[in-house]
């Protein structure tokens, strides 16, 4: 069922801001927190053992937890509200209200006072207000804005070590002093009145556990409420004292906060898991069961590219106590079962507890995408160049959501825009127009056919790249600028270095390391692009720039020995230097200009990120045919992973072709990589002898998963997608696509999921 | 080095060829006429054409290129004459589709060298290295030697697999250069080895002595066909064997799959096994039942 459509909260929200619209941006934001929760917190579920579920509401503030479309700020999620006003069920003592309050946000949302400030750059390049909902998106832009402060990792060991008690005593001299000095105390007050909107949301949650044990037939189940109530009472009033306090109270606080992240979570809750345990306050049966439970809440509340519950890698002070967590979490994974989130992440190094690695590994071996491991070896000095932050910083770096790196509560970098790579290079080829809208959408830098050299041609293409990345790291910049005159991010200010210290908010000058990342899509399909041109137009001349052009514009039909030969050109992932090599110039120009940005801006890292999300499908219905072979709309490839399993030749190839492109220059990568079952089963030595050595020659990640039913169903369509896939019959290893069609079943059949 | 051969497969990261991950050659050309043999396209020496029906529109471009008349079009069906063609490619290039390939291309030792060279970080993690199979690799004996001896150079840990079906001579010569052999052993009797295979398994049992004596480890793979090789006397003769040589590394049993039998028509050449059927796994297991009660301890699934 939707929300009824009572917009009772809505408005008490409006008419908090408004009234409140002249005043100190953090009192009015703590007044607004006061009108949203415990409003949009919902009720405790029948088996949850952790209080804290949210039904936000259609208008509100959180940096990223919100309606999906509208999470960023103060949001207001029109299309939703809309659909409310034309199904009628609106009270009719608020109807005016709902009208009028629509309208008011128009101006007054944190995207619309982005938009209000775009620079004459930004106007033809950027769009306003044409964003509609997934999975429609977007018109045909090369440069998309993205509004919402993604990646929250707040400060959980000083939130659990001092508790909310501790944190306002710790806010209340700082308020006190800087009262006395005559300095801006609102912050500090707006942030204790916040701490207060958390108590009341604590007591909000012991009140309904203790009415809901009052009415519940099932003792067992009426003392777990009980206990509950009392955990969140002890939440209100003092530090944690035990596992279960420690974690509803990180739970309760990440919702609150907007996060849609969890962090380290073996370093602030190891310490808490392993003192109940070794003193028999808890059994491993209960922390199993409270841990199912914050599965299932991450699983039913987040998003599933969101949710980063993160284990293992270097810089744990208690490493001790955080691998026995990290073996919890990964027991909670194998006994909940597969699941989407949380995004469990294994950060590892030479020299750690092996148990982590070989427990993930034999999670992925049955059937589980988690966790995604992390080579800090590779990564954190990678980090540390990249971001320009020293080591210690470094080691704290964390992979949000799709995989953008930020530091530990000490470093934002909200991915703010997204970069269609692909079809950037659709327009160079075309003098900068877009074959869909015919309208100018890049530079004008001539047509194909008047390049005399390749370089030439690529120079352009850069030309154009550059000129798209300058914009987005400006609108980056812009975004935090406009975030800060707006709001300070109570939740998040308290709980990231150095805000509190500074007496300033966490985008106003507050936070350590404030940078920003480019989602970069479609660069695979684009360096094998350039390739083939390089290839067919310029050095063999066997298609002319014309006849190319012809053939893209016709989706190929027509043109069937172009795209035959297109095809057949070189393909990053089979360890081939011809074509990795342009793969490498492309990856290195477009994360150098990207992290040079931060001489332009006051931005402190400003980087690209390659990554998975569903972005590749849907801009790539904006880009025609291109020149690697693939088809108008078709999707293109993830991350930096082959394109459409184009890597031929065999795993360990693809994995010497992944390590070409440089890792510290960039905020993150996601690569995919796929094997047999039997690398799990009879083969696992072999198959960690690969991983390892993939890792030692400099791999930064790996998303490993099974070769599963669908990936097969899937070949047997669109086999010309699938020449990665590797299968073993009969004592010997076959590409899938090329066995007749009833082996081809027959493997089919034996695969259970 | 000079010396080609024609390659008709390139297999990285194999993990069945030997111990580690390895890199698998795969040489066109075969002495033997195994009537199981899963790869029908290894058999002939020289190149060849094949055919995918099921990706065929019948559009005719391949007529059209084609020199020899080797397509001809009756009926709206695509007929092919594989003996009339000489490899020009042509018909590859006009067709589309991707329905026509030619099996195999030449290689020299270096271009090869160079595939095998690239993954040498995993050989040395892993403890795996280059295996060269086919087709029968020791029929292009000269070829094969000169690979197995640059990658020696190299250091790269060597396997080759093989009939056995080669002259005493030269597989003599060859031991020195391995560090693994992956020996088949097939049939029971020399009259139902040719029978079976087309020729006898004299010079093969010889061979096997030779390098058991030698002291080259040997991984024994013994492909098993219902109705033609699943008899007490095979499996006796195997266990003997694993006595005879008790030093020998593993023996393996592979059990009989279908899938070389459409592979055959896409080359021109008549079904030859209809009647059998892919193994189910309940009956592999008491394979190797009775081969551990026959006091064969190292018989394992290949
Ligand atoms: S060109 Fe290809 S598709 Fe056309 S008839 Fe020949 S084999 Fe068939
Ligand atoms: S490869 Fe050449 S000779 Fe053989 S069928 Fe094709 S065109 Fe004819």
């Amino acid at each position: 069922m939707q929300k009824i459509d009572d917009f009772s909260m809505e408005l008490n929200f409006t008419e908090a801001y408004r009234k409140n619209i002249n005043e100190h941006i953090a009192i009015r934001e703590a007044i607004c927190h006061q009108a949203q929760f415990p409003a949009v917190l919902s009720e405790i579920q029948d088996n949850d053992r952790l209080a804290g579920r949210t039904f936000w509401g259609w208008i509100g503030f959180s940096p990223h937890n919100a309606p999906g479309g509208a999470a960023y700020g103060y949001f207001c999620h029109e299309q939703k509200i809309i659909e409310a006003i034309e199904r009628g069920n609106i009270p009719i003592e608020q109807r005016d209200g709902v009208h009028e309050m629509l309208h008011f946000w128009k101006k007054e949302t944190s995207k619309a006072k982005v938009e209000a400030a775009f620079t004459e750059k930004m106007l033809p390049v950027l769009f306003r207000d044409e964003i509609v909902s997934l999975p429609y998106n977007f018109k045909p832009m090369i440069a998309q804005p993205i509004y919402r402060m993604a990646g929250v990792f707040v400060n959980y060991e000083k939130l659990l070590r001092l508790g909310i008690p501790g944190l306002k005593s710790e806010i209340t001299t700082y308020r006190d002093n800087s009262k006395a000095s005559g300095g801006d105390y609102q912050l500090y007050e707006g942030m204790l009145m916040a701490l207060d909107v958390f108590i009341d949301s604590c007591h909000h949650y012991e009140k309904q556990a203790i009415e809901k044990a009052n009415s519940c037939q099932d003792p067992k189940r009426a003392k777990e409420l009980l206990q509950l109530a009392n955990v969140l009472k002890n939440n209100a009033q003092s530090k944690p004292q035990s596992f279960y306090e420690a974690l509803q109270l990180s739970w309760l606080y990440t919702l609150i906060c907007g996060s849609l992240e969890l962090g380290r979570v073996d370093v602030y809750l190891g310490d808490f898991y392993v003192n109940d345990i070794d003193n028999g306050i808890i059994t491993e049966e209960e922390a199993l069961s409270l841990m199912h439970s914050y599965w299932r809440l991450i699983n039913e509340l987040f998003r599933d590219v969101d949710g980063r519950v993160i284990i293992g890698g270097r810089g744990r002070r208690n490493e001790e106590s955080a691998d026995r967590f990290a073996l919890l979490v990964l027991e909670t994974m194998r006994t909940y079962g597969r699941a989407i989130l949380p995004q469990t992440t294994l950060r590892f190094y030479e020299g750690m507890n092996p148990q982590l690695m070989e427990k993930s590994i034999t999670l992925i071996g049955d059937g589980h995408t988690f966790p995604l491991l992390y080579n800090d070896d590779v990564l954190v000095p990678g980090v540390a160049a990249a971001h320009d932050v020293p080591l210690e910083d470094a080691e704290q770096y964390m992979p949000l959501g799709c995989g953008e790196i930020v530091i530990d509560h000490a470093g934002f970098g909200t991915p703010s825009g997204s970069l269609n790579v692909l079809k950037a290079l659709d327009v160079t080829l075309r003098n900068g127009v877009d074959p869909i809208s015919g309208k100018q959408l890049g530079l004008q830098t001539g047509h194909l056919k008047d390049f005399k050299t390749f370089d030439e041609f690529f120079d352009a293409f850069k030309k154009q790249l550059a000129f798209f990345i300058e914009i987005l790291a400006d609108h980056e910049e812009l975004e935090y600028v406009e975030s800060a005159k707006q709001a300070p991010y109570l939740y998040l200010s308290m709980l990231y270095d150095d805000c509190i210290a500074r007496g300033k908010a966490i985008f106003d000058g507050g936070i350590k390391y404030l940078g920003g990342s480019l989602e970069s899509f479609g660069s695979v399909n684009t360096a094998d692009s350039l390739t083939a041109i390089k290839k067919m137009v310029f050095d063999q001349k066997l298609i002319s720039a014309e006849q190319l052009i012809a053939a893209l514009d016709n989706n190929f039909v027509g043109y069937e020995k172009e795209h035959k030969l297109l095809k057949e050109s070189p393909k990053y992932g089979n360890d081939d230097n011809y074509a990795d090599d342009i793969m490498v110039q492309l990856h290195d120009f477009m994360c150098n200009n990207m992290r040079d940005q931060r001489d332009r801006t006051n931005l402190d890292w400003y980087l690209n990120v390659l990554i998975n999300n569903k972005q590749n499908t849907i801009l790539g219905r904006w880009v025609g045919a291109s020149a690697d072979g693939r088809k108008a709309g078709r999707e293109m490839a993830n991350a930096n992973t082959p394109a459409g399993g184009n890597d031929k030749k065999g795993i360990t190839a693809l994995l010497n072709s992944l390590v070409k492109p440089s890792h510290k220059i960039h905020a993150g990568t996601v690569q995919n990589m796929r094997f047999g079952r039997d690398f799990f089963n009879n083969d696992r030595p072999k198959f960690e002898f690969l991983l390892n050595t993939y890792f030692k020659k400099g791999g930064a990640q790996a998303m490993i998963t099974v070769i599963n039913r669908g990936d097969l169903e899937n070949a047997l369509v669109e086999p010309e997608k699938h020449h990665d896939l590797f299968v073993r019959i009969g004592g010997f290893s076959s590409r899938y696509i090329d066995l007749p069609r009833d082996v081809q079943l027959e493997i089919l059949s034996r695969v259970t999921y | 080095m000079r010396k080609k051969a024609i390659v008709f497969d390139i297999q990285r990261a194999s993990l069945h060829d030997g111990p580690g991950i390895r890199t698998t050659i795969f040489l066109k050309g075969c002495p033997l006429d195994c009537l199981w043999c899963h790869n029908p396209e290894s058999l002939g020496k020289k190149r060849q054409l094949s055919f995918n029906i099921e990706k065929c529109t019948n559009c005719g471009d391949c007529a059209k290129v084609c020199e020899n008349e080797v397509h001809s079009f009756i009926n709206g069906k695509h007929l092919i004459n594989y003996n009339a063609c000489d490899f020009s490619g042509k018909c590859i290039d006009a067709c589309n589709f991707n329905a026509l390939k030619i099996i195999g291309s030449e290689m020299s030792v270096d271009e090869l060298m160079l595939e095998i060279m690239s993954d040498l970080d995993y050989y040395a993690t892993s403890g795996g290295g280059m295996t060269l199979s086919g087709g029968e690799p020791l029929s292009q004996f000269s070829f094969s030697m000169e690979l197995l001896k640059q990658c020696k150079e190299m250091g790269i840990h060597t396997c080759v697999e093989t009939s056995g079906f080669v002259s005493i001579k030269h597989f003599k010569e060859i031991l020195g250069y391995l560090d693994m052999l992956l020996f088949d052993y097939k049939v029971t009797g020399a009259s139902a080895h040719k029978k079976f295979t087309g020729v006898s398994n004299e010079t093969i049992l010889k061979n096997l002595d030779a390098a058991y004596l030698y002291g080259v480890p040997i991984i024994l793979r013994c492909p098993v066909i219902p109705g033609i090789n699943d008899s007490e006397i095979h499996f006796n003769a195997i266990a003997a064997l694993d006595k005879k040589y008790p030093n020998l590394h593993s023996i393996e049993i592979l059990p009989y799959h279908t899938m070389g039998n459409s592979k055959r028509i896409s080359i021109g050449v008549e079904e030859t096994l209809e009647h059998l059927k892919t193994v189910p796994p309940e009956i592999t297991a008491n394979w190797i039942e009775l081969l551990r009660s026959m006091g064969c301890n190292k018989a394992k699934m290949g």
